[in-house]
């Protein structure tokens, strides 16, 4: 081997340590970035939203009372802050709205996505899988609007003529179900609507963890007699537990925040909290889009600060949900490797 | 060879992509450019707001676009509160909205003008089976209780007194009224703030004002949001502006006869229109921004607004100013957008002669 090719082989492999090294940059910088907008945008909320942290208080979050005020009158000052006279800011009924709706959702699509997956993964005849959970992923891939458009011309007049008032005459005596049935927009409507968005995403990701499974998990259940529903519902599901989970708070992540769909279906009740589910609703992220232009007629600005309070407290719950989740997979991780 | 292999597996992975999402960005980028190369050397026109006004506009856009084909005016129905807020922002160029500015939001943009186009109304409609052709009657204090929810059904006895012989339903009222930032929202509660002491003292009137809670109520996005709620919800009432009195007849709704400042039962007609606007037109300021409710006098219709375009004085370009100008002056016109013909579809009035001068006076100040 002559010195010359020593040399550029050196040269070779300086260079490409070279390129690992600044390709390791350019990718710690991107994940960087992303973490830094994350931090700007809870930082500017909070900036933001300052004022009106400030003159709401904790009666921000306990009081069913959002009021502009006197749009027309000359603003006034009130702790410190120049507001319009009679302005008032409290929004417990959008909280309540937000988690209930995402509940009903979760209370409905949670059984719906798991069976469907176990349908998916085992009742299916191979050859027509990838077809049928090509079209499961296709339904996750809809906008929230076709959602929201489909439940405001079939859903709403449905539910509200013919499904409520059926409800409240034979399950009436069920607290929540009783009550006048109303006229389609509402809690249960917005709630059935976000089900049908987050079933897609709950049944893709528990079918593919199903299928990926060991064949030994199956095999050495049957071989102990089980029957093929039996391995699945002793063995492979509770194997899966930690995805279900997972997918779950995706689920819910989009159910809590999701805009259009809901705006649409839900009613836009102001200032009170349902009495059943068939009641009008807001959730916080459709408010702050029904509300924002007549926010900003407030001269004073106060009115947008408080929808920014709003964002802020979504944000919050967000996260709030999203650790909680992890504390929950971390402590389901430890369970499953005990029991093997 | 391994080395070449890698660098088309490089080139399918991502630069095909890429270059589908260019060559995506060109194309529209493209036709976006021919687009504006169409309309040429005119002006683009962005009118957005009210839904009162929109039928009207829908009507002048075609007829004065056919005299003037190098100007584009596209028009949206997405409420008052919307018009000014995004007339303010310099989004459109036109904000259309039944409700003025208010004295502080003027205050903090000075450039902005309210010009009076033509005159509307504001019906009181409601789904009762069987008596929407019966015309109830029906006042403002009543309408202020029935909102708060302390007149709860049909045949209570204040509505009772005011319709004597009429076989009032015994069943719960669903008030409906108008979730977006609204210009009806605002006349329909200036009336109730003006004729019912109580309202005017503690919910008053805006664009959007805290709905007191009242169990059933529905909430409505625009116009026909409103019309399908009622039409949706029999035993509801709701206030529409009177653009819509075709599809308010043609769904069967019923029109109420308001109590005026002189205490005379009225149904919302040119004729009333009129002499409310009779009285009201010469208390009109200078800046023209002034509530024309409750007007006096036996004849007058409690509910007649002024429709305003919200307009910058202050435009970027010469071109649209003149785009405008030219516009706004037709629609005020007798001869032009103000025609018996356009006024009679949609069941407006036109600006009196002393009120059109005053407009004439505030488009000129568009530079």
């Amino acid at each position: 081997m002559s010195s010359a090719s020593l040399v550029s082989s050196d040269r070779l492999r300086w260079r490409r340590i070279s390129r690992a090294a600044s390709f390791r940059s350019l990718t710690a910088l991107s994940a960087c970035l992303v973490g830094l907008v994350l931090v700007l945008i809870i930082l500017f909320l909070a900036l933001y939203a300052w004022p009106a942290v400030q003159l709401n208080g904790a009666g921000f979050l306990t009081q069913n009372n959002w009021n502009l005020g006197n749009l027309y009158g000359n603003p006034v000052t009130v702790h410190g802050q120049t507001i319009l006279p009679g302005a008032q800011y409290g929004i417990l009924f959008l909280i309540a709205g937000t988690l209930l709706s995402t509940a009903i959702a979760l209370l409905i699509a949670v059984p719906f996505g798991v069976a469907s997956a176990m349908f998916l993964s085992e009742g299916v005849p191979p050859p027509m899988r990838p077809w049928i959970s090509f079209f499961v992923e296709l339904l996750a891939a809809i906008p929230s609007v076709v959602y929201g458009l489909w439940g405001y011309v079939v859903v709403i007049p449905f539910l509200g003529h013919y499904v409520f008032p059926f409800v409240v005459r034979w399950l009436g005596f069920i607290p929540f179900l009783g009550g006048p049935s109303g006229s389609g927009y509402g809690l249960f409507t917005a709630g059935f609507v976000l089900s049908l968005m987050i079933v897609p995403l709950i049944t893709a990701t528990l079918r593919d963890a199903l299928v990926e499974q060991p064949r030994e998990l199956r095999e050495g259940a049957m071989a102990l007699g089980a029957t093929r529903f039996e391995a699945l519902w002793t063995v492979l599901l509770p194997a899966v537990r930690r995805v279900l989970t997972g997918a779950t708070i995706l689920a819910t992540g989009r159910a809590l925040g999701e805009t259009m769909a809901v705006l649409m279906v839900s009613g836009n009740a102001l200032n009170y909290l349902p009495g059943n589910i068939y009641t009008p609703i807001s959730t916080m992220a459709s408010f702050i889009v029904s509300q924002l232009d007549s926010a900003l007629q407030d001269p004073t600005g106060m009115a947008v600060r408080s929808l920014a309070e709003v964002a802020l407290v979504l944000c919050l719950i967000s996260i709030v949900v999203n650790a909680l989740a992890r504390v929950l997979l971390y402590y389901q991780g430890h369970q499953v490797q005990r029991a093997f | 060879m391994l080395h070449s292999q890698k660098s088309i597996s490089i080139l399918t992975r991502w630069l095909i992509p890429c270059a589908c999402v260019l060559g995506l960005a060109l194309g529209s980028g493209v036709a976006i450019a021919s687009n504006a190369a169409k309309t040429g050397a005119g002006a683009n026109l962005l009118e957005t707001g009210s839904s009162l006004l929109y039928p009207l506009f829908n009507l002048w856009v075609p007829a004065y676009t056919q005299s003037h084909p190098n100007v584009r005016i596209t028009t949206q129905s997405t409420g008052s509160g919307t018009g000014i807020s995004q007339a303010v922002e310099g989004i459109a160029q036109i904000g259309a909205s039944d409700a003025y500015m208010s004295d502080a939001l003027l205050k903090q943009h000075r450039d902005m003008l309210n010009i009076p186009l033509a005159i509307s109304m504001q019906m009181v409609n409601y789904n009762l089976p069987g008596l929407n052709r019966d015309h109830l009657k029906l006042s403002g204090p009543v309408l202020a209780e029935i909102y708060q929810g302390k007149v709860k059904n049909w045949n209570d006895k204040s509505i009772a007194d005011l319709n004597p012989g009429v076989k009032l339903p015994n069943h719960s009222i669903i008030p409906v009224h108008r979730t977006d930032g609204s210009g009806d929202t605002f006349i329909f509660t200036q009336y109730l703030s003006f004729s019912a002491p109580e309202w005017g003292n503690s919910i008053r009137y805006g664009t959007t004002v805290s709905w007191p809670a009242v169990s059933g109520e529905l909430g409505a996005v625009g116009n026909p949001g409103m019309i399908t709620a009622s039409k949706d919800n029999p035993y509801s009432i709701a206030y529409i502006g009177t653009s819509y009195e075709n599809a308010i007849e043609k769904d069967g709704l019923g029109i109420a006869m308001l109590r005026n400042h002189d205490g005379d039962f009225v149904l919302p007609e040119t004729k009333t229109a009129d002499a409310a606007a009779a009285v009201m037109v010469a208390k009109t300021p200078k800046d023209e921004r002034v509530s024309l409710i409750f007007a006096p006098g036996a004849d007058s219709y409690p509910i007649i607004n002024y429709e305003y375009a919200i307009v910058n004085r202050k435009q970027p370009s010469p071109a649209t100013a003149a785009a405008l100008r030219d516009f706004f002056t037709w629609a005020i016109s007798p001869s032009g957008g103000n025609a018996e013909r356009f006024m009679k579809e949609v069941n407006f009035v036109a600006l009196p002669a002393t009120v059109a001068k005053l407009s004439a006076d505030q488009i000129a100040e568009i530079q």
